[in-house]
């Protein structure tokens, strides 16, 4: 019961933050020069014809009652239709979404095995262990320095003079050929990962120095268990809150489109889709690529929030 | 001879803490470079064909020059200035509204604070560069759409720090002494909350600035941050990139120079933090 309080709560939080950030990106879109009319019929437009289009579009209505009917068309699922090619927006985002995802998995699972294993490491090395906590955080600093755009140009450069398996742009989609896939996609997701890396690295070690110094830790020290079930059994359970909330918000991020790196490696991601929307002056895409991502990151973290309570059934009460 | 005060002091540093020390060092250069760009003889930024176009290295164009015949150098300086100087502004003024912000909602809690908190999880759920392409859509790319996009991103921090450190101050016996004494919100606010928040505000402020740099960067590099003739760190990589494979030099120089500077902000700002929040004190979230 407690839990479903919880779970009840959490969700109607997420949707109150989605309700907000839709508010926001109306609000935004109401500040492009010229209006709608002008927008759909260029600069030189007879007040007939942008009568007309108001009338069409509602935009003689107030404010409030045009968010509304623009609410509830979402709410069934109408983001619009693209002005460049007059078909549904969301289809065209559904059909890009995969690509994203196979990014955002990958960087995601490359951070992880990077930034969890030297974070911990980082994280219960001795004191004394100058050099393996200097080395951490050089490479914590590094990876949350170096830009994915000023990586990716890198590799780019590099892999284009020595193609060493992998290939710089031409994405081939993972149905057509899994392999071709891979090795288009592993560059992209590796400029994306590093800044996930060096973010959980640095996350998982300041979680694990700060439990280290429990005194439940000295207890089992004190118990004489082994440093391997020290580590697994009670370092880790407790260290995992912070961990799992900077994974999260990472994931949350990546879901949303990485545009510079898909424009950078041409992926034709939501991220590039929503880039190029705006190159066309494509309104309607822009707007609904920022609302999706936005609401992809709230449930991604209402997804976190109840994950907390698997982790730590006291955070329920 | 006794060295004079600040050389002792980095001579100290160097000694402690390298990577700290190196971090203050690269940072400094950096920012003279930045303030003196213009009075330094190291050549014109918008001089045409000062050299042969997209010239490799030398003597004298030691960054090379780019598909104008500019030299590369003294545009890599002015893109150091426009980098720094445009995610300090913003990174600043964001700072001073997030904290005014903060502790407003955290002294008087109630509704107040509600909206605040919530609007503050709204801004944090916008991508950065999503954000970036809404706002380059409603008004036109340029300066003022990267110093929103680095106000929508850095905003929620700080709002949110000095809100749950002022909360957690509210309770305390010395403000409800000067609420007694009858001492006026703003003297509370001015006087017995805002210094004990500073640390906390400096912690954030040194990471706001290293995002700020990454996000002011990453629009230019779209074409959606400073335009030309300005050039800002991101503005010359996107150039240069055009180039990649025949001049790599000016995307590798730009580059490194960008990756430099905010790791250097990087360095600086985890030695600020460890010196003000030690670890056991400091809040994991």
């Amino acid at each position: 019961m407690r839990h479903l309080i919880y779970a009840a709560s959490t969700l109607a939080s997420g949707l109150g933050t989605m309700l907000g950030a839709a508010v926001l990106v109306f609000v935004a879109l109401r500040f492009v020069p010229g209006g709608y009319a002008d927008m759909l019929l260029g600069p030189f437009v007879t007040p007939a014809a942008r009568e007309a289009i108001e009338k069409r579009y509602g935009l003689d209505q107030p404010v409030a009652a045009q968010f509304l009917h623009w609410l509830a068309a979402i709410a069934h699922g109408d983001f619009g239709v693209s002005m460049v090619t007059q078909k549904p927006v969301l289809d065209e985002f559904l059909r890009r979404a995969p690509v994203t995802l196979e990014l955002a998995i990958l960087a995601l699972i490359m951070a992880l095995l990077v930034g969890l294993p030297l974070g911990v490491v980082a994280g219960v090395a001795p004191a004394n262990a100058k050099r393996s906590v200097a080395a951490a955080r050089l490479v914590g600093a590094f990876g949350l320095s170096v830009p994915d755009f000023v990586l990716g140009t890198v590799l780019i450069l590099v892999f284009s003079m020595w193609s060493l398996w992998l290939k710089v742009g031409g994405f081939v989609p993972f149905g057509e050929d899994p392999v071709l896939n891979l090795r288009t996609v592993l560059l992209p997701s590796a400029a994306l990962a590093l800044f996930g890396a060096a973010l959980i690295l640095r996350t998982t070690r300041d979680a694990v120095l700060r439990v280290m110094t429990e005194p439940f830790i000295t207890a089992a020290v004190a118990r004489g268990e082994s440093p391997a079930i020290i580590v697994r059994r009670h370092v880790l359970r407790n260290a995992a809150i912070p961990v799992v909330t900077v994974i999260t918000t990472y994931f949350g991020f990546l879901l949303g489109g990485a545009v510079v790196v898909e424009v950078l490696f041409s992926v034709p991601g939501i991220g590039l889709y929503t880039y190029n929307g705006l190159g066309n002056r494509d309104y309607a895409i822009v707007q609904t690529g920022v609302l999706l991502a936005a609401c992809v990151f709230v449930a991604v973290n209402m997804l976190a929030d109840m994950l907390y309570v698997l982790i730590d059934p006291r955070l329920a009460r | 001879m006794i060295a004079p005060r600040p050389f002792r002091f980095f001579a100290d540093l160097w000694r402690r803490d390298r990577l700290t020390a190196l971090g203050v060092a690269t940072l400094l250069i950096l920012l003279l470079l930045g303030v003196l760009g213009p009075y330094l003889p190291i050549g014109d930024a918008t001089r045409l064909a000062v050299g042969p176009r997209l010239s490799p290295p030398s003597w004298r164009f030691p960054f090379g020059t780019d598909e104008l015949g500019r030299s590369f150098l003294p545009r890599v300086v002015i893109g150091i200035r426009s980098t720094f100087l445009l995610s300090a502004a913003a990174v600043t003024m964001t700072a001073s509204l997030g904290t005014l912000i903060g502790m407003v909602a955290g002294y008087y809690r109630g509704l107040a604070d509600e909206v605040v908190a919530r609007s503050a999880d709204v801004l944090f759920s916008f991508p950065a560069l999503l954000a970036g392409l809404l706002i380059a859509a409603a008004v036109g790319p340029g300066r003022i759409t990267a110093i929103s996009v680095i106000a929508i991103v850095a905003l929620p921090l700080f709002v949110r720090i000095v809100r749950s450190v002022t909360l957690a101050l509210t309770g305390r016996g010395f403000i409800v002494a000067a609420e007694v004494a009858g001492a006026s919100t703003l003297r509370i606010l001015g006087v017995h909350i805002l210094p004990n928040i500073a640390g906390a505000v400096v912690v954030q402020f040194t990471y706001a600035l290293s995002i700020g740099m990454i996000i002011e960067s990453a629009l230019s590099f779209l074409g959606l941050g400073v335009q030309p003739p300005d050039a800002s760190l991101g503005s010359l990589l996107r150039q240069a990139s055009v180039y990649l494979t025949f001049a790599p030099w000016l995307a590798l120089t730009s580059g490194v120079v960008l990756s430099l500077a905010i790791m250097s902000v990087n360095l600086v700002g985890d030695a600020v933090r460890d010196a003000l929040e030690p670890l056991n004190r400091r809040a994991l979230t």
